[in-house]
């Protein structure tokens, strides 16, 4: 909230705030300038806010897809969830202007959620065999599925803008654009997916030990696993609606916090949220002040090398 | 009414067909075991029972209760299931992994209470793991691992346990630990135990009575006693053994005999041996390896020969333990004789017990028989029976062919 082009003093923002609440007005003396508070309630506020949710439910989502698929890989990004939802939203790009009209903030949103819900049953199914789901398979359909993807939502939308330039960096999730609408949409998707996702925690728990020995100690795989993935699908879709696809943050967060607190899904989950939401923050804060990119770009810088380092890791336990 | 009933089940994979009318029942307290050759549905069964796996028609009752009408959760508060020991990679403590099997008690808005603290640490105990709870799990040796699980399947606090081949990858030792362990399980705590084997001396040593499964259908059921014979496993596991009482135990352990290479085609000429006092034993291996039919006689039943014969299915006539021929098996094995191509004589001892043996050989020799003598120790140190046994042998000597070694047979047949 501090660093930015505009730098602002601590002890501005924490009276910028102290006025907002109400009976406080009086008591704060305005020493900031008018557009300081602007700056903050308007641009800075959602925008942090915007980092830790989307953070938070993207490491909610990879979090819970780690434990269904029993893969470490496995995050919304890497197996195509991300670009079903976005290509989903896109979809909705004809319709914007009457949407906007008419105040309806929910349809693009829903239209991510069944495209993310698309997209994870078509990766899903392409990459089982025989009723097991190899990490390589599951990877190179996640990636196949979201190439293609990604393609159709740039014809959608260069077919619905004809600019080449905001094809190419709409499609880069930024958290530059935030507003208080998104923050609508994102937190409540955020906290209810991850509170039903913690209820659910302990038949991860049991799935994490194959499917048919967490039947036998009396955990409904296929129902919890439709759920799991209905609900990581949700929050995800939340996600990319309001901030366009940022990778690794799901992939990351799990694997460091599992390191941390161990692989309790009833821990992980809430954990993952709090840590994923921090991170993203951070990633932006450099992202928007050190070199002004999009933040996925950071999160990428990041996330890919640490990708590569499971993968090896993996190669030489094998 | 019985504790388990499975009720002529039929299950499929694909259109292949790997269990078939399958039907037996299991009674409070038993120690139940199923083995059969791979492949013959032993695993099958066991996910058909667990619920896992609905087969295409039949019916399995726990306690009385339709499984495949409960669900997952009342399963687990009646069955627990021990899979086959595997590598496990994650990092959950044991303790954790012992609590999952609280799980089916636990609704999903509630935490684990001290009670269930209470039983998984009294789980732990009996399989003697409560010393490994904080460790994770990938840390542990095998058998640890699997008293872990076991300790799991105690915490869901079953009235049935299953296992799929609860000892394999284990060493010996680990093997006879873990097998004790469910046995006090089965004795003390009053929990039913079905368990697949594929070795057959834990099976017969702990399990009161046996299923042996072939291609998917039941091929006998009964104690050990019935189900582990010679043929029995001839017929379904298609190798020889010979099935002995263990001297302290008394249970049954079976042995295999190791063939070379057995030949799938069979001669057509049929060889009768004269035998005793494990003198047979090479030569009984190497014609039935080579696909001879044999027979043999007069053999005295516990005589290690006659226990060879048996087991490799050859017919044999035979005599009371420890007793002189009669001549009424003398006349028997004559008529075995009589009817085939060749006789071979082993290197036997013969007193007057069995000189109706030597004699029977004469007669043979009298009707133009081929002959095979092996001689690998001089008679003069085999012969009990004075003058008469010297002379029978040496007449034969004179007319037959000699062999020096059993497996020399083989060329002098021909």
């Amino acid at each position: 909230m501090v660093v930015g082009t505009a730098p602002i003093p601590m002890n501005d923002i924490l009276n910028i705030f102290l006025s907002r609440i109400p009976g406080l007005e009086a008591l704060i003396s305005s020493t900031y300038l008018p557009s300081w508070e602007i700056i903050i309630i308007e641009v800075r506020l959602p925008r942090v806010l915007l980092g830790a949710f989307v953070g938070a439910s993207l490491a909610v989502a990879g979090t819970s897809m780690q434990g269904l698929f029993r893969n470490p890989m496995a995050d919304p990004f890497v197996i195509g969830i991300s670009s079903g939802a976005a290509l989903g939203a896109v979809m909705t790009l004809p319709m914007e202007s009457v949407l906007l009209d008419t105040g309806v903030h929910y349809v693009a949103p829903f239209f991510a959620f069944v495209g993310a819900l698309g997209a994870v049953l078509l990766v899903y199914s392409i990459s089982r065999v025989g009723g097991k789901l190899p990490v390589e398979t599951l990877l190179l359909a996640g990636v196949a599925v979201a190439s293609f993807l990604s393609a159709v939502t740039s014809i959608v939308k260069y077919a619905y803008s004809r600019d080449i330039w905001s094809v190419l960096f709409g499609l880069t999730g930024s958290l530059g654009a935030a507003e208080w609408i998104d923050i609508n949409v994102v937190f409540p998707a955020c906290v209810l997916g991850t509170v039903i996702l913690v209820f659910f925690a302990r038949d991860l728990n049991g799935i994490m030990l194959g499917e048919e020995t967490a039947k036998h100690l009396g955990i409904e795989a296929e129902k919890v696993k439709k759920i799991i993935l209905v609900v990581s699908s949700f929050i995800t879709a939340a996600a990319v609606v309001t901030s366009g696809t940022i990778g690794f943050v799901g992939l990351v967060t799990p694997h460091v916090m599992r390191l941390i607190v161990g692989p309790d899904h009833r821990i992980l989950i809430p954990s993952s949220a709090i840590v994923g939401g921090i991170f993203l923050i951070w990633c932006d804060t450099i992202a928007r002040t050190l070199i002004a990119v999009p933040v996925s770009m950071i999160t990428a810088l990041f996330g890919a090398p640490f990708f590569i380092y499971l993968l090896w890791r993996r190669k030489r336990s094998t | 009414m019985k504790f388990l009933e499975v009720n002529d089940v039929d299950s499929y994979y694909g259109p292949k067909k790997v269990l078939e009318q399958v039907i037996f029942s299991v009674d409070k307290g038993e120690f139940f075991g199923v083995i059969g050759p791979n492949g013959s549905g032993k695993t099958t069964l066991l996910r058909c029972i667990s619920g896992v796996l609905k087969p295409r028609s039949g019916g399995v009752r726990v306690n009385g209760l339709n499984v495949y009408t409960l669900g997952e959760r009342e399963i687990a508060k009646n069955i627990a299931v021990v899979p086959q020991a595997s590598a496990i990679n994650f990092s959950f403590t044991a303790l954790e992994i012992v609590m999952m099997g609280r799980n089916p008690h636990i609704s999903r808005f509630r935490m684990e209470n001290e009670r269930d603290y209470k039983i998984a640490e009294n789980a732990m105990e009996l399989t003697n793991t409560k010393h490994l709870a904080l460790r994770q799990m990938d840390t542990l040796s095998g058998g640890e691992q699997q008293r872990i699980i076991i300790a799991r399947a105690l915490a869901q606090e079953p009235k049935l346990l299953l296992l799929d081949e609860p000892t394999v990858h284990l060493d010996i030792s680990h093997q006879l630990e873990i097998m004790e362990l469910i046995r006090r399980l089965n004795r003390d705590n009053d929990i039913v135990v079905v368990a697949v084997f594929h070795d057959l001396n834990l099976a017969a040593h702990y399990c009161n009575r046996l299923m042996l499964l072939d291609s998917g259908k039941v091929f006998s059921i009964g104690t050990p006693h019935d189900v582990l014979t010679p043929e029995n496993i001839r017929k379904t596991y298609h190798i020889d053994v010979l099935v002995k009482e263990h001297p302290l135990s008394s249970s049954l352990y079976v042995i295999p005999f190791y063939p070379a290479a057995q030949k799938l085609t069979s001669c057509q000429k049929s060889v009768h041996i004269i035998c005793g006092g494990g003198s047979g034993i090479q030569l009984m291996r190497v014609l039935h390896d080579e696909g001879y039919s044999l027979t043999a006689g007069v053999l005295n039943v516990l005589d290690s020969d006659y226990e060879v014969a048996v087991s490799l299915g050859i017919s044999t006539v035979e005599e009371a333990p420890f007793s002189r021929i009669t001549d009424e098996s003398y006349e028997r094995n004559l008529k075995l004789i009589l009817s085939s191509d060749v006789v071979v004589v082993a290197n036997a001892f013969f007193g007057e017990g069995n000189l109706l043996n030597l004699k029977a050989a004469k007669t043979a020799l009298d009707h133009h028989m081929p002959i095979i003598l092996v001689e690998s120790t001089p008679f003069s140190g085999r012969n009990f029976a004075d003058r008469e046994g010297e002379e029978l042998y040496n007449s034969i000597r004179a007319k037959a062919k000699l062999v020096k070694k059993p497996e020399n047979v083989l060329e002098a047949i021909g």
